[in-house]
């Protein structure tokens, strides 16, 4: 199996955590990956980051982008702890992309998405038009997708992805209810449950318009989520825009 | 560009032979649950031809009602997984079966019972001698719970589903400590992980399964179809191994 269209993904990480089984993760070993199954290009975040030191995570992405620039987009990943730290790493590393690509992990960061620690970085990524990639997981408190309408409607210049769209069923159905209601909000596929079914929900609710293909390449397998695309009882033009086209949109790479 | 034609044409040569299925109506999951019909759709869909199957009604409900409806309602494509519960009586209703596999849901919310010898002990005396291939759910069990059962009971056949994609730590110490222990793909699904398990481990101990009807095939047969491994670890995965497991069986012989 290989997609026969050139797949722009997402949602992808540089880097691994001691505690979570990741093989084959270094660059050179994921655009292996990535070239057997058509991943033109990946978004990747630091996982450093993602777990514990932003300053470190984001400078480790750096070389990587301009070793790679045509096979990987870079978000800058952000930390509402401590106060200030985030939109610090915004201006430093504003180079890394054009609107900047910002990711949070409020889950292992645990601290809720709509605290107000986050809000100078909701008004950074509405001044600037960023694309922001947010975890989150069915009803969580941090991070659940019934908090991002309110967010979305304030700061309506952001686009905002829904990272893995909730994770589970009941996660999804909140990402699609919360997407309905804001339009700069976006699902992205990425995750461990591959329920029948659910991907012909999104596209019925919302369209295809605001679904994303994302892998979480080097964590999850990416050839599982392109096979759900791929097989699913949608379009083939619903499949082009979820692959590819829409996430070259928002990072105006058409 | 055409996107729809079938994806996983090259998995007609495989003989996939999927152990982790399950068959009819769900309380819990509505509209995922598929008849027979709607299952052997989805298996021709994904190229799958055979699949170890366990009812809904067995997990949710009653073992037997359960086993009932199985009996009932499977496909000869569907090798019955029976539902089971510990007391003497239930094992005699099984051996009337002449059973090849049955599924363990031993939980508080399900079957609530424990796997001890002195609570258990004469069904997996039954299941190890006859080695019936005994599938069980992770979170069924637990890491200390399947420990226990491989160590009173080291020729029983066991098959661990739904694994997850975080538990090499755990599994991997167990695979190499009970070679009669295997365990299904259908959630082993970190980057690259399966095609690293047969670097380190081989082929011989994993599984091809899909969490039918509640998962989309997609997903494991994905993984499964983009692993850049051998053919014959292939060939063993998808049906090989089961089929192996299966001729061991008292009542086997289904090669």
């Amino acid at each position: 199996m290989r997609s026969p269209i050139a797949i722009a993904d997402c949602h992808g990480h540089l880097g691994v955590h001691p505690d979570f089984p990741a093989y084959k993760a270094s660059p050179e070993e994921m655009i292996s990956v990535m070239d057997h199954l058509n991943i033109e290009m990946l978004a990747i975040t630091s996982t450093l980051a993602c777990y514990n030191d932003c300053p470190r995570g984001n400078a480790e992405v750096d070389p990587v982008l301009r070793q790679y620039p045509e096979r990987f987009l870079g978000y800058i990943t952000v930390n509402p702890n401590p106060p200030g730290q985030g939109v610090a790493e915004l201006q430093k590393w504003s180079h890394f992309h054009s609107p900047p690509l910002i990711k949070m992990h409020p889950g292992l960061h645990k601290y809720p998405v709509h605290g107000k620690h986050y809000l100078p970085i909701w008004e950074y990524a509405h001044d600037t038009d960023a694309v922001v990639l947010v975890h989150t997981w069915d009803s969580d408190p941090n991070c659940g997708p019934l908090l991002f309408p309110a967010i979305a409607r304030a700061h309506p210049h952001a686009r905002i992805l829904l990272g893995h769209s909730g994770v589970t069923w009941r996660g999804y159905m909140q990402a699609i209810e919360a997407a309905e209601s804001a339009d700069n909000l976006y699902l992205d596929l990425s995750g461990s449950q591959n329920h029948r079914l659910i991907l012909e929900h999104c596209v019925e609710r919302l369209g295809a318009e605001r679904i994303l293909f994302g892998s979480d390449l080097p964590f999850l397998e990416a050839s599982m989520t392109i096979g759900r695309v791929l097989t699913a009882h949608i379009s083939d033009t619903a499949k082009e825009q979820i692959l590819r086209n829409n996430f070259l949109r928002l990072v105006k790479k058409t | 560009m055409v996107l729809s034609e079938p994806l996983f044409a090259e998995a007609a040569a495989w003989n996939l032979f999927d152990v982790n299925v399950r068959l009819g109506s769900s309380g819990i999951h509505g509209e995922l649950a598929l008849d027979t019909e709607g299952l052997l759709s989805e298996m021709d869909r994904f190229f799958i031809r055979r699949a170890l199957v366990s009812h809904w009604e067995s997990e949710e409900y009653d073992a037997e009602l359960g086993n009932e409806a199985l009996a009932r309602d499977r496909h000869p494509r569907m090798t019955p997984v029976w539902g089971i519960l510990p007391d003497l009586q239930s094992v005699a209703a099984l051996a009337r079966r002449e059973p090849v596999a049955v599924r363990i849901t031993p939980g508080s919310a399900q079957h609530n019972f424990s796997l001890a010898t002195w609570s258990a002990g004469e069904l997996f005396d039954y299941l190890q001698q006859h080695a019936v291939i005994t599938l069980i759910a992770i979170s069924d069990i637990g890491w200390s719970g399947l420990a226990t059962l491989l160590e009173n009971f080291p020729r029983l056949p066991v098959v661990l589903l739904d694994t997850g994609y975080r538990a090499d730590r755990y599994l991997f110490p167990l695979l190499e400590r009970f070679p009669l222990l295997h365990f299904d793909s259908a959630t082993y699904l970190a980057h690259r992980q399966l095609e690293a398990f047969v670097e380190s481990h081989g082929a011989g101990q994993l599984l091809f399964g899909t969490r039918l009807p509640l998962f989309t095939p997609a997903a494991s047969l994905g993984v499964f179809a983009t692993a850049r491994i051998s053919d014959d670890a292939r060939l063993a995965i998808a049906g090989g191994n089961l089929q192996r497991l299966l001729a061991s069986t008292h009542f086997g012989g289904e090669l």
